[in-house]
């Protein structure tokens, strides 16, 4: 960081890439990998002594965290995956079977674009996708017409991690279970700052990651599945448990689950979820969103810079992306931290549809995610930031 | 020479989520490695006293855990134990 900016810069949290992965973290989470490594390290399910148990203590404890978090009422229905990736191959390539027929919306990631373009390519799918608004909201109207008899599952982006706009997921649960089919929910931009109730939404699988508002460390996610669905495993081998058979364990979260697990990340994970639940999410959710209205009013202050996505008051997670008339925005990127020590994401953020529906492909935008931890000081800097910046380019 | 009850599970996680519950219900009750005597697809059983093996299955069956087997076992030191297996289903 420079010190053009004054003595306070260097107090400030300036990470604007929380939709990346986030930063900081609790400061449990930081000591529980290490404290799982050194006191808690057996391998869980593998053998009866103490150390084994507590390392299958604590998959539980996490797992009935996570349940919580999502009003889940069996623990048994949450798996633990690498990363929302994961989750979403496993739920996507364990639901599906040749023929049928998939929607998804136009802010999905490339962690759902790649695997249903994967099967696509083989001939195994057929898919539509649901356009979306320059905000980046889904046309539910469209929806309505895109059903067909052999549609099987309906993938919607929870918030987008271009724009940040949120889908509106009860309508959309709703009109595809009207039609029976499926929802997959990728919460990889949500969990942990949203209020995702999956009881009451009935959704049937929710693909998340830890690193991001769960504010765990990176190589943990998992995916839920709703009672009575039995996805096919995408992997199969070592469980610990009935070894003198050929066959993987049937019974969840076994079933999805092969190989040892990442037991210090999840022990990080565990210490994440316990400060979303001591924090409360609804308090979350009102920094984030109060975080965001004042980015937003802020940016569009500056001259010839634009925004895209949900305007202030519109249902968002907390991201901004913009573009300065026509200026690079890998060079706005690295004005920001060469000058500012200001850290964003610039280019297409791995969603290429996305930048398609809201106009900046293929050149993408700044992305500016803060986080539960940003201060309005943080963004006062931003905002003076970009001022200068984009006082340069008008010049 | 004693008696003591075996609940045994098919997976590791039905055994862990049966501790948690029961330690909320305040029960007597230990997770021990599986006897050599008994046959059990994870390696962790619930040990318990005999007179309380039903209002535990009682317990688990309520939150709807899968259990494998129930097993009352005559230990005397180290010799091989004597094993009944128990039909307590309703």
């Amino acid at each position: 960081m420079t010190d053009t900016k004054g003595p306070c810069a260097s107090e400030l949290n300036l990470y604007f890439d929380n939709a990346a992965t986030s930063w900081p973290k609790p400061e449990e989470v930081y000591r529980a990998p290490e404290k799982q490594m050194r006191q808690a390290c057996g391998n869980p399910g593998r053998s009866g002594h103490t150390r084994t148990l507590d390392a299958d203590r604590l998959l539980y404890d996490t797992r009935e965290a996570v349940a919580n978090l999502f009003n889940v009422k069996d623990p048994a229905r949450i798996v633990f995956t690498l990363n929302a990736t994961d989750a979403l191959n496993i739920a996507i390539k364990g639901c599906l079977t040749s023929g049928d027929h998939v929607l998804y919306t136009a802010m999905e990631h490339n962690s759902v674009l790649r695997p249903l373009g994967g099967l696509l390519r083989d001939g195994n799918i057929s898919t539509t996708m649901i356009p979306c608004s320059s905000k980046g909201y889904p046309d539910l109207g469209f929806l309505e017409t895109a059903y067909q008899e052999e549609t099987r599952l309906l993938v919607i982006n929870h918030a987008s991690n271009v724009t940040g706009s949120i889908a509106p997921l009860e309508a959309m649960v709703k009109s595809a279970h009207k039609h029976k089919v499926m929802v997959l929910v990728d919460a990889a931009q949500t969990a942990g700052s949203q209020r995702i109730d999956a009881a009451a939404l009935g959704i049937d699988m929710i693909a998340f990651t830890g690193h991001k508002s769960l504010l765990g460390p990176t190589g943990t996610g998992g995916l839920y599945v709703r009672p009575g669905l039995d996805l096919k495993p995408l992997r199969e081998g070592g469980t610990g448990s009935q070894s003198e058979l050929d066959r993987h364990p049937e019974s969840m979260p076994e079933r999805l689950e092969a190989g040892t697990l990442n037991n210090a990340g999840l022990a990080g994970l565990l210490e994440g979820l316990y400060f979303i639940d001591r924090t409360g999410i609804e308090t979350i959710q009102e920094h984030e969103k109060m975080i965001r209205s004042y980015l937003y009013e802020r940016l569009q202050e500056l001259p010839g810079l634009k925004l895209y996505g949900p305007a202030s008051d519109e249902p968002a997670s907390l991201i901004v992306s913009f573009t300065i008339n026509n200026t690079d925005c890998g060079e706005i990127g690295f004005i920001l931290e060469n000058n500012y020590g200001i850290l964003c994401r610039t280019g297409l953020h791995c969603a290429p549809l996305a930048h398609k529906a809201i106009g900046t492909f293929p050149e993408g935008t700044v992305r500016l995610s803060p986080g539960y931890f940003t201060t309005r000081d943080d963004i006062d800097y931003l905002a003076n930031a970009l001022k200068e910046i984009t006082t340069l380019i008008q010049k | 020479m004693a008696y003591s009850c075996y609940i045994t599970f098919p997976t590791t996680f039905f055994a862990i989520r049966a501790e948690s519950i029961l330690k909320k219900e305040s029960a007597v009750f230990k997770m021990v490695p599986v006897p050599r005597s008994i046959s059990s697809s994870c390696g962790t059983a619930l040990r318990c006293k005999c007179e309380d093996i039903n209002s535990i299955k009682d317990t688990l069956l309520q939150y709807e855990l899968d259990l494998e087997g129930f097993y009352r076992l005559k230990e005397e030191g180290f010799k091989t134990p004597i094993v009944e297996e128990l039909d307590l289903n309703d």
